[in-house]
């Protein structure tokens, strides 16, 4: 894989199986045992290994078969949160919206083992997947800290305890999400200065994904989060952020978001190859990573596989042009 | 002193899940649009219900039918389509950015209906509400009909101005324009303020409602808006707001209870930013409420929070409707 050109990932989230959806239901029923539970999202995070290996893409992930919402699933297991009642993200989508009620505290690694188990599973690279600490404020109700920025600091800690966990149980990738650094961009300053506590010693190759929202705002400014990687929606977008790179140039490595994940249908692999050549034009081939938008929880696992597949696909086809280009006719 | 609410409600409560599956059973084309309209109506009527029981003065319908502020008019009017998904300002909360592909039209009946539904089972005043121009406006993902933000504003607002015909035909007396892009990109008053004017020739008494941002840079434009009342949030961001109003003209309701945090307020802590409005208005032109829809909030806080609301007004001394 070391000499592959366009290695192909994902962000992170895939669909659960309907036996795992059921499971999940029972259990929050109370009808399902933790252990039980547990066994199955085992075998779910197997099958997706299997899949992601079949499917042949580069960078793999768990597939976050043990997670509900990215905040919440944190929230439930650092001190300092409780989980209040149900709030409405989008159409019928609801979760419950985390609330920082005191100081914040990790009794324990919170995704260590989830990693070490995916990782054992494969060759291939998995990434460790974290919710960023201003994506933590963001999508929480702050009742604890005087200032927004007292909060990120906070959570800036818990998440740099875990990703420096992640590291030395052999994560070669970590991920720490900030899909909200965008919801208020005055605030941006803080999002890199809490990015910065979380990163600050590791070695591994840092990402941050980024969607859903104004990224004109947030740019050029956002090449200063200390993350070797960005991670962006593109698809869903008609590619227009990439025009932002013409007057200033993208000077991180690039996983480009090549097919809508909000969709039932997936584009096709002449579209989404389309994606990969626009991205070509900014970022060399060596740091252009093709990938779907966002997470695929939303989708079902026939939709995840699919969505995926073409992200493969279309990379092969444009691997191949490439190599084409670089042997003389 | 009267109390309101502005937007939408808590669709759902931990108990009253009824829309939730109905919507999920709908989406498996296990139940008709009837009978997710019945489904609908009895959740409105519960959403209703609560604001009365609540001892809110002025309410509206809690706006259970709208997916977001955009929506009813996105899906109803020609000339729009409902495109992507997008964060709707600084919320977690996401919202269908429309696009334009032709000139927009409408019957001007796109809320009667539910409006008409809301009357009969509300107890005392309601209200309606329509989603400003500047902000569908700013928020179209794609135009390929109109030429600059002003051409799609201006039509945006005459096509709200005929819903507002539509409510007021209807009996609507009182009509919110939810407007948080005035606030947002305050660079943009002078358009707002000409969509405003062509929403005034429908002759519905208006109440200009601006939130998540601070309305300060505005006040002084606001006040010749040709509108009975204007709506400002003093809790989202740093705001000296409350010791400006006296240079308006109009209603302020001003959004005291903060409805995108968990933390209900304390009486003393309310109290305290109304009285320090009375000194600056007098008690007929001050409305209270929260600072935007409820929605943000899980069920069990926002009725803490109409709590909250009520109690304070009582305390000092405000009048039932």
């Amino acid at each position: 894989m070391s000499d592959q050109v366009l290695l192909t990932t994902t962000v992170g989230s895939f669909g659960k199986p309907d036996y795992l959806q059921k499971a999940r239901n029972a259990n929050a029923r109370g009808k399902l045992g933790e252990s039980e539970l547990t066994e199955l999202e085992r075998k779910a995070t197997e099958e997706w290994i299997r899949r992601q290996e079949r499917l042949d893409l580069d960078i793999l992930v768990d597939g976050e078969m043990y997670r509900g919402d990215m905040v919440a699933y944190f929230a439930e297991r650092l001190d300092g949160f409780r989980l209040g009642g149900l709030v409405r993200s989008y159409g019928n989508r609801y979760y419950h919206k985390p609330i920082i009620a005191s100081k914040v505290a990790r009794p324990k690694p919170m995704t260590v083992d989830w990693f070490r188990f995916s990782q054992s599973l494969t060759d291939r690279p998995v990434k460790g997947m974290l919710t960023g600490p201003y994506t933590m404020l963001d999508w929480s109700y702050n009742e604890a800290y005087k200032t927004r920025r007292d909060a990120a600091l906070a959570l800036a800690e818990v998440v740099r305890q875990e990703a420096e966990d992640l590291e030395a149980a052999g994560a070669k990738y970590i991920q720490i999400d900030e899909p909200a650094i965008h919801a208020r961009p005055e605030e941006i300053e803080i999002a890199i200065e809490a990015m910065g506590v979380v990163t600050q010693n590791l070695k591994a190759k840092t990402v941050s994904h980024i969607c859903y929202g104004d990224f004109a705002a947030i740019y050029p400014k956002v090449l200063e989060l200390p993350v070797d990687q960005l991670d962006l929606a593109m698809a869903n977008y008609g590619y227009r952020w990439l025009e932002l790179f013409d007057k200033d140039p993208f000077t991180k490595e690039l996983a480009i978001g090549i097919v809508d994940v909000h969709t039932h249908e997936t584009e096709t692999v002449a579209v989404a190859a389309e994606g990969i050549r626009k991205g070509l034009r900014y970022v060399s081939k060596e740091r252009l990573l093709p990938h779907p938008d966002c997470g695929l929880k939303t989708r079902s696992v026939d939709e995840s596989e699919e969505k995926c597949r073409v992200v493969v696909e279309a990379t092969k086809l444009v691997r191949k042009e490439l190599a084409r280009q670089a042997t003389p006719a | 002193m009267k109390t309101t609410v502005i937007g939408a409600y808590p669709k759902i409560s931990d108990e009253h899940q009824d829309l939730r599956r109905a919507l999920h059973r709908h989406d498996r084309g296990e139940l008709d649009a009837d009978g997710l309209s019945a489904v609908l109506d009895e959740s409105t009527r519960w959403a209703i219900g609560e604001l009365n029981w609540a001892g809110i003065d002025v309410i509206n319908d809690g706006q259970i039918r709208w997916d977001d502020l955009l929506a009813p008019f996105a899906r109803a009017w020609n000339g729009c389509d409902r495109g992507p998904l997008e964060r709707f300002y600084d919320n977690n909360t996401y919202f269908r950015q429309p696009v334009i592909t032709g000139p927009i039209t409408t019957d001007g009946k796109t809320l009667v209906r539910d409006f008409e539904f809301a009357r009969r089972e509300a107890r005392g005043d309601l209200k309606a509400a329509v989603c400003g121009p500047l902000t569908f406006a700013t928020l179209v993902s794609e135009d390929s009909h109109y030429r600059s933000l002003e051409d799609r504003t201006l039509a945006v607002a005459d096509a709200i101005a005929a819903e507002i015909r539509g409510l007021g035909a209807a009996g609507a007396t009182l009509i919110d324009v939810e407007e948080p892009a005035l606030v947002a990109h305050p660079e943009h008053f002078a358009i707002a303020r000409a969509a405003m004017e062509r929403l005034a020739t429908a002759g519905v008494p208006l109440a200009l409602q601006t939130y998540f941002f601070p309305a300060d840079p505005l006040l002084d434009a606001l006040a010749a808006f040709p509108i009975a009342q204007v709506g400002i949030d003093v809790r989202s961001r740093e705001t000296h707001v409350l010791e400006k109003l006296t240079g308006l003209r109009q209603t302020v309701v001003l959004g005291i209870v903060d409805a995108r945090n968990t933390r209900v307020e304390t009486e003393r802590e309310l109290v305290g930013l109304i009285e320090a409005a009375l000194k600056r208005i007098p008690a007929e032109y001050l409305w209270l409420a929260p600072t935007t829809g409820l929605e943000y909030l899980p069920h069990d806080i926002a009725v803490e929070k109409l709590k909250a609301l009520v109690s304070a007004v009582h305390a000092i001394g405000g009048v039932k409707a």
